[in-house]
Protein backbone atom coordinates (compact mmCIF):
# COMPACT_ATOMS: atom_id res chain seq x y z
CA UNK A 1 0.00 0.00 0.00
CA UNK A 2 2.97 2.38 0.33
CA UNK A 3 4.52 2.96 -3.13
CA UNK A 4 7.14 5.23 -2.73
CA UNK A 5 6.68 9.11 -3.58
CA UNK A 6 6.77 9.91 -7.56
CA UNK A 7 9.67 11.91 -9.52
CA UNK A 8 10.53 15.21 -7.15
CA UNK A 9 8.18 17.92 -7.79
CA UNK A 10 5.98 15.86 -10.24
CA UNK A 11 2.68 16.27 -9.35
CA UNK A 12 -0.25 13.96 -10.56
CA UNK A 13 -4.12 15.11 -11.42
CA UNK A 14 -5.20 12.98 -8.33
CA UNK A 15 -8.30 14.54 -6.79
CA UNK A 16 -8.65 16.66 -3.76
CA UNK A 17 -10.05 14.41 -0.47
CA UNK A 18 -12.83 16.03 1.12
CA UNK A 19 -11.54 16.46 4.42
CA UNK A 20 -13.17 14.85 7.47
CA UNK A 21 -12.78 12.66 10.28
CA UNK A 22 -9.20 10.93 9.73
CA UNK A 23 -8.54 7.43 10.40
CA UNK A 24 -8.24 6.59 13.70
CA UNK A 25 -6.93 2.33 13.50
CA UNK A 26 -4.71 1.11 11.38
CA UNK A 27 -7.71 -1.14 10.12
CA UNK A 28 -9.84 2.03 9.22
CA UNK A 29 -6.59 3.09 7.12
CA UNK A 30 -5.84 0.16 4.98
CA UNK A 31 -9.30 -0.34 4.53
CA UNK A 32 -9.63 3.32 3.32
CA UNK A 33 -6.61 2.91 1.09
CA UNK A 34 -7.64 -0.64 -0.44
CA UNK A 35 -11.13 1.30 -1.25
CA UNK A 36 -9.26 4.68 -2.65
CA UNK A 37 -7.62 2.57 -5.46
CA UNK A 38 -10.77 2.05 -7.28
CA UNK A 39 -9.74 0.67 -10.80
CA UNK A 40 -7.80 -1.93 -8.48
CA UNK A 41 -10.56 -2.54 -6.92
CA UNK A 42 -12.83 -3.12 -9.62
CA UNK A 43 -10.63 -5.25 -11.85
CA UNK A 44 -10.41 -7.17 -8.22
CA UNK A 45 -14.37 -7.44 -7.72
CA UNK A 46 -14.87 -8.26 -11.26
CA UNK A 47 -12.48 -11.12 -12.08
CA UNK A 48 -14.19 -13.74 -9.96
CA UNK A 49 -17.24 -13.30 -12.19
CA UNK A 50 -14.64 -14.30 -15.31
CA UNK A 51 -14.70 -17.52 -13.49
CA UNK A 52 -17.76 -18.24 -12.03
CA UNK A 53 -20.10 -17.29 -14.93
CA UNK A 54 -18.56 -19.82 -17.36
CA UNK A 55 -18.53 -22.62 -14.51
CA UNK A 56 -22.63 -22.13 -13.59
CA UNK A 57 -23.40 -21.37 -17.46
CA UNK A 58 -22.07 -24.22 -18.91
CA UNK A 59 -23.10 -26.62 -16.37
CA UNK A 60 -19.42 -28.10 -15.63
CA UNK A 61 -18.89 -30.55 -13.62
CA UNK A 62 -19.16 -30.36 -10.17
CA UNK A 63 -16.08 -31.81 -9.26
CA UNK A 64 -14.05 -29.40 -11.55
CA UNK A 65 -16.41 -25.95 -10.80
CA UNK A 66 -15.98 -26.91 -6.94
CA UNK A 67 -11.57 -27.35 -6.88
CA UNK A 68 -11.62 -23.94 -9.78
CA UNK A 69 -13.57 -22.06 -7.38
CA UNK A 70 -11.61 -23.07 -4.08
CA UNK A 71 -8.92 -22.33 -5.90
CA UNK A 72 -9.73 -18.79 -6.42
CA UNK A 73 -10.79 -19.02 -2.77
CA UNK A 74 -7.32 -19.85 -1.95
CA UNK A 75 -5.57 -17.44 -4.19
CA UNK A 76 -7.19 -14.56 -3.84
CA UNK A 77 -6.71 -15.04 0.86
CA UNK A 78 -2.71 -15.93 -0.02
CA UNK A 79 -1.54 -13.64 -2.62
CA UNK A 80 -4.10 -10.58 -1.65
CA UNK A 81 -2.52 -10.45 2.13
CA UNK A 82 1.13 -11.83 1.19
CA UNK A 83 1.77 -9.45 -1.73
CA UNK A 84 0.62 -6.19 0.21
CA UNK A 85 2.46 -6.48 3.32
CA UNK A 86 5.49 -8.37 1.70
CA UNK A 87 5.31 -4.58 -0.17
CA UNK A 88 4.57 -2.62 2.91
CA UNK A 89 7.83 -4.26 4.67
CA UNK A 90 10.02 -3.79 1.07
CA UNK A 91 8.54 0.25 1.72
CA UNK A 92 9.27 0.43 5.22
CA UNK A 93 6.13 0.93 6.36
CA UNK A 94 5.93 -2.09 9.18
CA UNK A 95 9.02 0.01 10.59
CA UNK A 96 6.89 2.97 11.31
CA UNK A 97 4.10 1.13 12.60
CA UNK A 98 6.64 -1.04 14.84
CA UNK A 99 7.33 2.32 16.57
CA UNK A 100 3.99 3.22 17.39
CA UNK A 101 2.30 2.14 20.52
CA UNK A 102 0.76 -0.22 19.49
CA UNK A 103 1.12 -4.03 20.68
CA UNK A 104 2.53 -6.51 17.67
CA UNK A 105 -0.24 -9.04 17.60
CA UNK A 106 -2.54 -6.14 16.89
CA UNK A 107 -0.97 -4.37 14.02
CA UNK A 108 -0.45 -7.67 12.49
CA UNK A 109 -4.39 -8.51 12.97
CA UNK A 110 -5.70 -5.02 12.08
CA UNK A 111 -3.71 -5.29 8.26
CA UNK A 112 -5.49 -8.85 8.20
CA UNK A 113 -8.77 -7.83 9.08
CA UNK A 114 -9.07 -5.20 6.60
CA UNK A 115 -7.63 -7.10 3.62
CA UNK A 116 -9.70 -10.28 4.90
CA UNK A 117 -12.91 -7.62 4.46
CA UNK A 118 -12.16 -6.77 1.25
CA UNK A 119 -11.58 -10.46 -0.05
CA UNK A 120 -15.00 -11.28 1.87
CA UNK A 121 -16.54 -8.94 -0.72
CA UNK A 122 -14.66 -10.37 -3.35
CA UNK A 123 -15.94 -14.51 -2.24
CA UNK A 124 -19.38 -12.88 -1.84
CA UNK A 125 -20.05 -11.51 -4.94
CA UNK A 126 -19.18 -15.71 -5.94
CA UNK A 127 -22.05 -16.67 -3.92
CA UNK A 128 -24.50 -14.58 -5.04
CA UNK A 129 -23.78 -15.48 -8.57
CA UNK A 130 -24.40 -18.83 -7.20
CA UNK A 131 -27.53 -18.17 -5.45
CA UNK A 132 -28.96 -16.71 -8.55
CA UNK A 133 -27.80 -19.50 -10.82
CA UNK A 134 -28.51 -22.67 -8.80
CA UNK A 135 -30.81 -21.97 -6.49
CA UNK A 136 -28.87 -24.24 -3.88
CA UNK A 137 -30.39 -25.32 -0.46
CA UNK A 138 -30.06 -22.09 1.95
CA UNK A 139 -28.74 -23.71 4.75
CA UNK A 140 -25.99 -25.27 2.43
CA UNK A 141 -25.11 -21.91 0.62
CA UNK A 142 -24.69 -20.20 4.19
CA UNK A 143 -22.36 -22.45 5.69
CA UNK A 144 -20.11 -22.60 2.61
CA UNK A 145 -20.49 -19.10 2.19
CA UNK A 146 -19.49 -18.82 5.88
CA UNK A 147 -16.53 -21.38 5.51
CA UNK A 148 -15.35 -19.55 2.54
CA UNK A 149 -14.51 -16.65 4.26
CA UNK A 150 -13.18 -18.43 7.18
CA UNK A 151 -10.63 -20.05 4.04
CA UNK A 152 -10.08 -16.27 3.16
CA UNK A 153 -8.42 -15.63 6.94
CA UNK A 154 -7.04 -19.18 7.10
CA UNK A 155 -5.18 -18.03 3.49
CA UNK A 156 -4.81 -15.14 4.62
CA UNK A 157 -2.68 -16.30 7.48
CA UNK A 158 -0.57 -18.17 5.36
CA UNK A 159 0.32 -14.75 3.48
CA UNK A 160 1.01 -13.29 6.35
CA UNK A 161 3.58 -15.85 7.15
CA UNK A 162 5.43 -15.68 3.72
CA UNK A 163 5.40 -11.92 4.62
CA UNK A 164 7.66 -12.82 7.52
CA UNK A 165 10.38 -14.75 5.14
CA UNK A 166 11.26 -11.97 2.44
CA UNK A 167 10.35 -8.58 1.89
CA UNK A 168 10.47 -8.87 -2.19
CA UNK A 169 6.73 -9.32 -3.75
CA UNK A 170 8.03 -11.33 -6.58
CA UNK A 171 9.53 -13.66 -3.78
CA UNK A 172 6.75 -13.68 -1.82
CA UNK A 173 4.58 -14.91 -5.05
CA UNK A 174 7.05 -17.93 -5.55
CA UNK A 175 6.84 -19.07 -1.75
CA UNK A 176 3.37 -18.90 -1.74
CA UNK A 177 3.32 -20.98 -4.82
CA UNK A 178 5.33 -23.42 -3.24
CA UNK A 179 3.51 -23.72 0.20
CA UNK A 180 -0.07 -23.51 -1.66
CA UNK A 181 0.31 -25.99 -4.39
CA UNK A 182 0.78 -29.43 -1.96
CA UNK A 183 -2.10 -27.88 0.61
CA UNK A 184 -4.47 -28.00 -2.35
CA UNK A 185 -3.16 -30.99 -3.46
CA UNK A 186 -3.17 -32.70 -0.32
CA UNK A 187 -7.03 -31.14 0.30
CA UNK A 188 -7.84 -33.29 -2.94
CA UNK A 189 -9.14 -30.72 -4.27
CA UNK A 190 -7.17 -32.47 -8.25
CA UNK A 191 -7.57 -36.46 -6.87
CA UNK A 192 -10.15 -36.37 -4.78
CA UNK A 193 -9.76 -37.38 -0.75
CA UNK A 194 -8.70 -40.95 -0.49
CA UNK A 195 -10.69 -43.42 2.24
CA UNK A 196 -7.89 -43.46 4.34
CA UNK A 197 -4.39 -42.74 4.83
CA UNK A 198 -2.51 -39.95 5.93
CA UNK A 199 -4.00 -37.76 2.78
CA UNK A 200 -7.45 -38.51 4.29
CA UNK A 201 -6.29 -37.60 7.57
CA UNK A 202 -4.01 -34.43 6.04
CA UNK A 203 -7.45 -33.39 4.23
CA UNK A 204 -9.36 -32.94 7.25
CA UNK A 205 -7.12 -30.34 8.64
CA UNK A 206 -6.92 -27.94 5.83
CA UNK A 207 -9.98 -25.70 4.76
CA UNK A 208 -9.94 -26.15 1.46
CA UNK A 209 -11.08 -30.18 1.00
CA UNK A 210 -14.03 -28.78 2.77
CA UNK A 211 -14.77 -25.97 0.67
CA UNK A 212 -14.19 -27.71 -2.58
CA UNK A 213 -17.29 -30.27 -0.83
CA UNK A 214 -19.03 -27.07 0.13
CA UNK A 215 -19.08 -25.70 -3.58
CA UNK A 216 -20.04 -29.12 -5.23
CA UNK A 217 -23.20 -29.09 -2.46
CA UNK A 218 -24.38 -26.04 -4.01
CA UNK A 219 -23.82 -26.71 -7.16
CA UNK A 220 -26.16 -29.99 -6.45
CA UNK A 221 -23.39 -32.44 -6.46
CA UNK A 222 -22.89 -35.20 -4.03
CA UNK A 223 -19.58 -34.31 -2.26
CA UNK A 224 -18.79 -37.82 -0.36
CA UNK A 225 -17.45 -36.14 2.85
CA UNK A 226 -19.68 -32.98 2.80
CA UNK A 227 -22.69 -32.31 5.20
CA UNK A 228 -23.60 -28.44 6.01
CA UNK A 229 -22.99 -29.03 9.43
CA UNK A 230 -19.56 -30.27 8.96
CA UNK A 231 -19.17 -27.24 6.58
CA UNK A 232 -20.56 -24.48 9.77
CA UNK A 233 -17.69 -26.41 12.36
CA UNK A 234 -15.07 -26.12 9.76
CA UNK A 235 -16.02 -22.38 9.37
CA UNK A 236 -15.67 -21.77 13.21
CA UNK A 237 -12.36 -23.82 13.29
CA UNK A 238 -10.56 -22.37 10.77
CA UNK A 239 -11.95 -19.03 11.35
CA UNK A 240 -10.20 -19.07 14.76
CA UNK A 241 -7.24 -20.78 13.69
CA UNK A 242 -6.75 -17.92 11.24
CA UNK A 243 -7.53 -15.02 13.45
CA UNK A 244 -5.21 -16.72 16.19
CA UNK A 245 -2.31 -17.41 13.34
CA UNK A 246 -2.44 -13.99 12.16
CA UNK A 247 -2.47 -12.07 15.53
CA UNK A 248 0.19 -14.78 16.88
CA UNK A 249 2.78 -13.80 13.21
CA UNK A 250 2.36 -10.07 14.44
CA UNK A 251 5.82 -10.44 16.96
CA UNK A 252 7.45 -12.19 13.80
CA UNK A 253 6.41 -10.07 11.15
CA UNK A 254 7.62 -6.66 12.70
CA UNK A 255 10.65 -8.27 13.82
CA UNK A 256 12.25 -9.09 10.44
CA UNK A 257 14.13 -5.95 9.52
CA UNK A 258 14.53 -5.05 13.21
CA UNK B 1 18.52 19.95 36.91
CA UNK B 2 17.55 18.58 33.58
CA UNK B 3 16.65 14.72 33.51
CA UNK B 4 18.12 11.83 31.63
CA UNK B 5 15.42 10.74 28.85
CA UNK B 6 17.19 8.84 27.25
CA UNK B 7 20.32 6.57 28.03
CA UNK B 8 22.21 4.02 26.22
CA UNK B 9 24.77 1.63 28.57
CA UNK B 10 27.20 -0.05 26.58
CA UNK B 11 24.85 -0.80 23.85
CA UNK B 12 26.09 -2.88 20.99
CA UNK B 13 24.86 -3.94 17.39
CA UNK B 14 26.91 -5.25 14.99
CA UNK B 15 26.75 -7.40 11.74
CA UNK B 16 28.00 -10.22 10.36
CA UNK B 17 30.36 -8.08 8.41
CA UNK B 18 31.87 -5.89 11.63
CA UNK B 19 29.61 -2.73 10.64
CA UNK B 20 27.13 -1.52 13.11
CA UNK B 21 27.48 0.06 16.10
CA UNK B 22 28.91 0.21 20.05
CA UNK B 23 30.15 -0.60 21.94
CA UNK B 24 28.99 3.20 23.52
CA UNK B 25 27.64 5.19 25.97
CA UNK B 26 24.97 7.89 25.57
CA UNK B 27 22.75 10.31 27.64
CA UNK B 28 19.90 12.76 26.24
CA UNK B 29 18.46 15.14 28.75
CA UNK B 30 15.56 16.80 28.86
CA UNK B 31 15.80 20.65 26.36
CA UNK B 32 18.52 18.64 24.90
CA UNK B 33 19.19 18.80 21.00
CA UNK B 34 21.49 15.96 20.21
CA UNK B 35 22.74 15.69 16.82
CA UNK B 36 24.98 12.43 16.08
CA UNK B 37 27.22 13.32 13.48
CA UNK B 38 29.62 10.76 11.12
CA UNK B 39 29.89 9.93 7.95
CA UNK B 40 28.18 7.33 5.82
CA UNK B 41 28.53 3.58 7.07
CA UNK B 42 29.52 4.78 10.60
CA UNK B 43 26.27 3.19 12.92
CA UNK B 44 24.48 6.92 12.43
CA UNK B 45 21.13 5.26 11.59
CA UNK B 46 21.86 1.40 13.82
CA UNK B 47 22.27 3.36 16.72
CA UNK B 48 18.87 5.65 15.93
CA UNK B 49 17.63 2.26 15.36
CA UNK B 50 17.63 0.92 18.66
CA UNK B 51 16.86 4.71 20.27
CA UNK B 52 13.91 4.73 18.68
CA UNK B 53 12.78 0.65 19.63
CA UNK B 54 12.93 -0.48 16.39
CA UNK B 55 16.10 -2.76 16.97
CA UNK B 56 17.22 -4.40 19.87
CA UNK B 57 20.79 -4.05 20.97
CA UNK B 58 22.88 -7.67 20.66
CA UNK B 59 24.43 -6.49 24.30
CA UNK B 60 23.82 -3.31 26.60
CA UNK B 61 20.76 -1.92 27.17
CA UNK B 62 18.49 1.52 26.51
CA UNK B 63 16.81 3.40 29.03
CA UNK B 64 13.68 5.26 27.93
CA UNK B 65 12.65 7.74 30.78
CA UNK B 66 14.50 5.63 33.28
CA UNK B 67 12.67 2.45 31.86
CA UNK B 68 13.99 -0.71 30.13
CA UNK B 69 10.77 -1.12 28.39
CA UNK B 70 9.95 0.04 24.95
CA UNK B 71 6.25 -0.88 24.76
CA UNK B 72 6.48 1.92 27.92
CA UNK B 73 8.27 3.81 25.74
CA UNK B 74 6.78 4.44 22.71
CA UNK B 75 3.47 6.65 23.19
CA UNK B 76 6.41 9.07 23.87
CA UNK B 77 8.29 8.80 20.99
CA UNK B 78 8.48 10.78 17.71
CA UNK B 79 10.10 8.71 15.18
CA UNK B 80 11.74 9.74 11.42
CA UNK B 81 13.26 6.68 9.45
CA UNK B 82 14.80 7.33 6.48
CA UNK B 83 11.91 5.52 4.78
CA UNK B 84 8.62 7.92 3.73
CA UNK B 85 6.12 5.20 3.57
CA UNK B 86 2.63 6.68 3.44
CA UNK B 87 -0.80 5.24 2.83
CA UNK B 88 -0.34 7.04 -0.54
CA UNK B 89 -3.79 6.91 -1.03
CA UNK B 90 -4.79 9.14 1.50
CA UNK B 91 -4.16 12.31 1.90
CA UNK B 92 -1.82 14.30 4.68
CA UNK B 93 -4.38 14.96 6.87
CA UNK B 94 -5.61 11.70 6.96
CA UNK B 95 -2.33 9.94 7.52
CA UNK B 96 -1.53 12.36 10.41
CA UNK B 97 -5.16 12.03 11.82
CA UNK B 98 -3.92 7.92 11.76
CA UNK B 99 -0.29 8.80 13.16
CA UNK B 100 -1.79 11.32 15.80
CA UNK B 101 -4.43 8.66 17.07
CA UNK B 102 -2.26 5.78 17.34
CA UNK B 103 -0.16 7.36 19.90
CA UNK B 104 -2.82 8.70 21.95
CA UNK B 105 -2.77 11.89 20.85
CA UNK B 106 -6.11 12.70 17.91
CA UNK B 107 -5.54 15.74 16.10
CA UNK B 108 -8.67 17.76 14.80
CA UNK B 109 -8.73 18.62 11.13
CA UNK B 110 -7.51 21.87 11.40
CA UNK B 111 -4.34 20.64 13.24
CA UNK B 112 -1.72 23.28 13.09
CA UNK B 113 0.98 21.13 12.20
CA UNK B 114 0.17 20.70 8.76
CA UNK B 115 0.70 24.54 7.82
CA UNK B 116 3.41 24.78 9.75
CA UNK B 117 4.95 21.98 7.46
CA UNK B 118 3.66 24.39 4.62
CA UNK B 119 1.21 21.44 3.37
CA UNK B 120 -1.79 22.81 4.29
CA UNK B 121 -2.63 23.80 0.81
CA UNK B 122 -1.64 20.09 -0.32
CA UNK B 123 -3.42 18.56 2.81
CA UNK B 124 -6.27 16.74 1.14
CA UNK B 125 -4.43 15.56 -1.56
CA UNK B 126 -3.63 12.36 -1.68
CA UNK B 127 0.16 11.46 -0.72
CA UNK B 128 0.78 9.85 -3.75
CA UNK B 129 1.05 13.22 -5.50
CA UNK B 130 3.46 14.44 -3.54
CA UNK B 131 6.94 15.29 -4.12
CA UNK B 132 9.71 13.91 -2.21
CA UNK B 133 10.50 16.79 0.16
CA UNK B 134 6.73 17.09 0.89
CA UNK B 135 6.54 13.32 1.94
CA UNK B 136 9.60 14.17 4.19
CA UNK B 137 7.49 17.05 5.71
CA UNK B 138 4.46 14.89 6.43
CA UNK B 139 6.49 12.58 8.39
CA UNK B 140 7.99 15.19 10.33
CA UNK B 141 5.00 16.57 10.85
CA UNK B 142 3.80 13.24 12.10
CA UNK B 143 6.43 12.95 14.33
CA UNK B 144 5.63 15.94 15.80
CA UNK B 145 2.04 15.44 16.75
CA UNK B 146 1.13 14.74 20.34
CA UNK B 147 3.78 16.55 21.68
CA UNK B 148 5.98 13.82 22.12
CA UNK B 149 8.98 13.84 24.87
CA UNK B 150 11.31 12.53 22.58
CA UNK B 151 12.12 13.05 18.91
CA UNK B 152 14.37 10.66 17.68
CA UNK B 153 15.16 11.97 14.05
CA UNK B 154 17.02 9.83 11.01
CA UNK B 155 18.23 12.37 8.45
CA UNK B 156 15.84 14.90 9.18
CA UNK B 157 16.76 17.38 6.41
CA UNK B 158 16.95 15.03 4.00
CA UNK B 159 14.77 16.29 0.66
CA UNK B 160 14.32 19.67 2.84
CA UNK B 161 14.67 23.04 1.25
CA UNK B 162 16.81 25.82 3.05
CA UNK B 163 13.06 27.05 4.07
CA UNK B 164 12.40 23.53 5.57
CA UNK B 165 15.49 23.12 7.07
CA UNK B 166 15.16 26.96 8.95
CA UNK B 167 11.11 25.77 9.66
CA UNK B 168 12.74 22.33 10.91
CA UNK B 169 15.34 23.96 13.20
CA UNK B 170 12.93 26.46 14.75
CA UNK B 171 10.38 23.61 15.68
CA UNK B 172 13.66 21.53 17.39
CA UNK B 173 14.62 24.74 19.57
CA UNK B 174 11.05 25.82 20.50
CA UNK B 175 10.58 22.02 21.16
CA UNK B 176 13.96 21.77 23.30
CA UNK B 177 12.95 24.81 25.06
CA UNK B 178 9.61 23.51 26.25
CA UNK B 179 11.69 19.97 27.29
CA UNK B 180 11.08 17.80 24.40
CA UNK B 181 14.18 16.05 24.39
CA UNK B 182 15.96 15.68 20.46
CA UNK B 183 18.16 13.25 19.01
CA UNK B 184 19.07 13.45 15.42
CA UNK B 185 20.93 11.34 13.49
CA UNK B 186 22.92 13.47 10.33
CA UNK B 187 26.35 14.75 8.47
CA UNK B 188 24.58 17.91 7.38
CA UNK B 189 27.18 20.04 9.71
CA UNK B 190 25.27 23.48 8.79
CA UNK B 191 22.13 21.79 9.82
CA UNK B 192 23.66 20.64 13.26
CA UNK B 193 25.04 24.06 13.92
CA UNK B 194 21.71 25.76 14.12
CA UNK B 195 19.45 23.43 15.51
CA UNK B 196 21.83 21.28 18.37
CA UNK B 197 22.78 21.98 21.42
CA UNK B 198 25.08 18.83 21.87
CA UNK B 199 27.24 16.59 19.15
CA UNK B 200 28.40 12.88 19.17
CA UNK B 201 30.80 12.36 16.77
CA UNK B 202 30.75 8.64 15.69
CA UNK B 203 33.62 7.12 13.80
CA UNK B 204 33.15 3.43 12.93
CA UNK B 205 30.47 3.08 15.22
CA UNK B 206 31.99 4.18 18.31
CA UNK B 207 31.14 7.91 19.67
CA UNK B 208 34.83 9.41 19.71
CA UNK B 209 33.50 12.58 20.85
CA UNK B 210 30.80 14.28 22.83
CA UNK B 211 30.30 17.81 23.75
CA UNK B 212 28.32 21.03 23.87
CA UNK B 213 27.81 22.38 20.27
CA UNK B 214 29.30 25.63 21.58
CA UNK B 215 32.53 24.65 22.92
CA UNK B 216 33.23 22.62 20.23
CA UNK B 217 33.18 25.21 18.13
CA UNK B 218 34.66 27.67 20.70
CA UNK B 219 37.82 25.60 19.97
CA UNK B 220 38.18 26.59 16.38
CA UNK B 221 38.70 30.50 17.43
CA UNK B 222 41.46 31.07 14.90
CA UNK B 223 41.40 28.55 13.18
CA UNK B 224 40.56 28.56 9.45
CA UNK B 225 39.89 26.22 6.96
CA UNK B 226 41.65 25.72 3.80
CA UNK B 227 40.45 24.21 0.21
CA UNK B 228 43.64 23.41 -1.78
CA UNK B 229 41.82 21.71 -5.41
CA UNK B 230 44.50 20.33 -7.66
CA UNK B 231 44.98 18.02 -10.50
CA UNK B 232 47.80 15.56 -8.62
CA UNK B 233 47.89 13.94 -4.78
CA UNK B 234 49.23 16.22 -2.29
CA UNK B 235 51.11 15.27 0.08
CA UNK B 236 49.29 14.92 3.25
CA UNK B 237 51.89 13.85 5.31
CA UNK B 238 53.88 16.71 4.71
CA UNK B 239 51.14 19.17 4.93
CA UNK B 240 50.18 17.90 8.44
CA UNK B 241 54.05 18.60 9.45
CA UNK B 242 53.59 22.54 8.48
CA UNK B 243 53.49 24.49 11.70
CA UNK B 244 49.81 25.42 12.65
CA UNK B 245 48.37 22.38 11.01
CA UNK B 246 46.17 20.71 13.19
CA UNK B 247 44.38 17.87 10.23
CA UNK B 248 44.06 17.60 6.81
CA UNK B 249 41.65 16.02 5.28
CA UNK B 250 41.90 14.40 1.34
CA UNK B 251 38.79 14.87 -0.37
CA UNK B 252 37.54 14.56 -3.87
CA UNK B 253 40.13 16.79 -6.69
CA UNK B 254 41.84 17.69 -3.18
CA UNK B 255 42.53 18.67 -0.14
CA UNK B 256 40.94 20.15 3.43
CA UNK B 257 43.63 21.79 5.65
CA UNK B 258 42.22 22.71 9.24
CA UNK B 259 45.02 25.48 10.69
CA UNK B 260 45.53 27.97 13.55
CA UNK B 261 45.72 31.23 11.77
CA UNK B 262 49.18 32.63 11.67
CA UNK B 263 51.47 34.76 9.46
CA UNK B 264 53.52 33.10 6.33
CA UNK B 265 51.07 30.06 6.88
CA UNK B 266 49.88 29.98 3.21
CA UNK B 267 53.26 30.63 1.94
CA UNK B 268 54.67 27.94 4.38
CA UNK B 269 51.77 25.43 2.74
CA UNK B 270 52.23 26.09 -0.72
CA UNK B 271 56.51 25.29 -0.21
CA UNK B 272 55.72 22.44 1.71
CA UNK B 273 54.07 21.48 -1.33
CA UNK B 274 56.64 21.97 -3.79
CA UNK B 275 56.32 21.22 -7.28
CA UNK B 276 52.73 19.99 -6.40
CA UNK B 277 52.13 24.05 -6.26
CA UNK B 278 51.49 24.05 -10.25
CA UNK B 279 49.00 21.65 -10.25
CA UNK B 280 47.09 23.46 -7.87
CA UNK B 281 43.75 24.33 -9.40
CA UNK B 282 42.22 26.71 -6.16
CA UNK B 283 42.71 27.87 -3.05
CA UNK B 284 40.55 28.99 -0.65
CA UNK B 285 39.90 30.05 3.06
CA UNK B 286 37.35 29.68 5.23
CA UNK B 287 35.36 30.71 8.38
CA UNK B 288 36.02 26.83 9.64
CA UNK B 289 32.85 25.10 11.20
CA UNK B 290 31.85 22.13 12.70
CA UNK B 291 33.20 19.77 9.55
CA UNK B 292 36.46 21.13 10.91
CA UNK B 293 35.96 19.80 14.31
CA UNK B 294 35.07 16.37 13.03
CA UNK B 295 38.38 16.94 10.86
CA UNK B 296 40.74 17.99 14.28
CA UNK B 297 39.39 15.30 16.31
CA UNK B 298 39.02 12.59 13.85
CA UNK B 299 41.54 13.46 11.61
CA UNK B 300 38.97 12.19 8.98
CA UNK B 301 36.53 14.51 6.72
CA UNK B 302 33.32 14.02 7.41
CA UNK B 303 32.69 13.21 3.72
CA UNK B 304 35.29 10.31 4.15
Amino acid sequence: MTENAPAMGLKTSAPPRTPGTGPRSLWQLELRATLSRRRALAIKMGFPLLLVIPLVATDAPQFFAGMLLTILIAMVGTVGTGVSVTRSRGSGWLDRLAVLPLPRWRISLEIFFAGWLVDCVQATIVFLVLELAQRPDPFAILTTWLLALATLGFSGAIGLAVATLTDNAGEAMLFLAVILAPMLFLSGLFTGVPATGIRYWVAQVLPFSYLSDGFQLCLHGNPPYGSSMSFLLAAIGFGIVAVGASAALGRALLARGA
Amino acid sequence: MSHPVLEARDLLRRFSNGRGVGPLNLLVSQGEVLALVGPNGCGKTTLLRCLATRSTPGQGEVLWFGDRDPALARPRLGVVFDATAHADELSARENLAFFASARGAPVGPSTPLLSQAELSDVADEPVASYSYGMRRRLLLAEALAGDPELLLLDEPTLGLDVAGQRWLADVLQERAARGTAVCISTNDTEFVESAATRVCFLVDGLAVHDSPLDELLASLGGSREIHLTSRSQLPVERLRCVPGVEGVALVEGGAIVLAHQREGLLADLLATMGDLDRTLVDLSVREPGLADCFLRITGRALGD
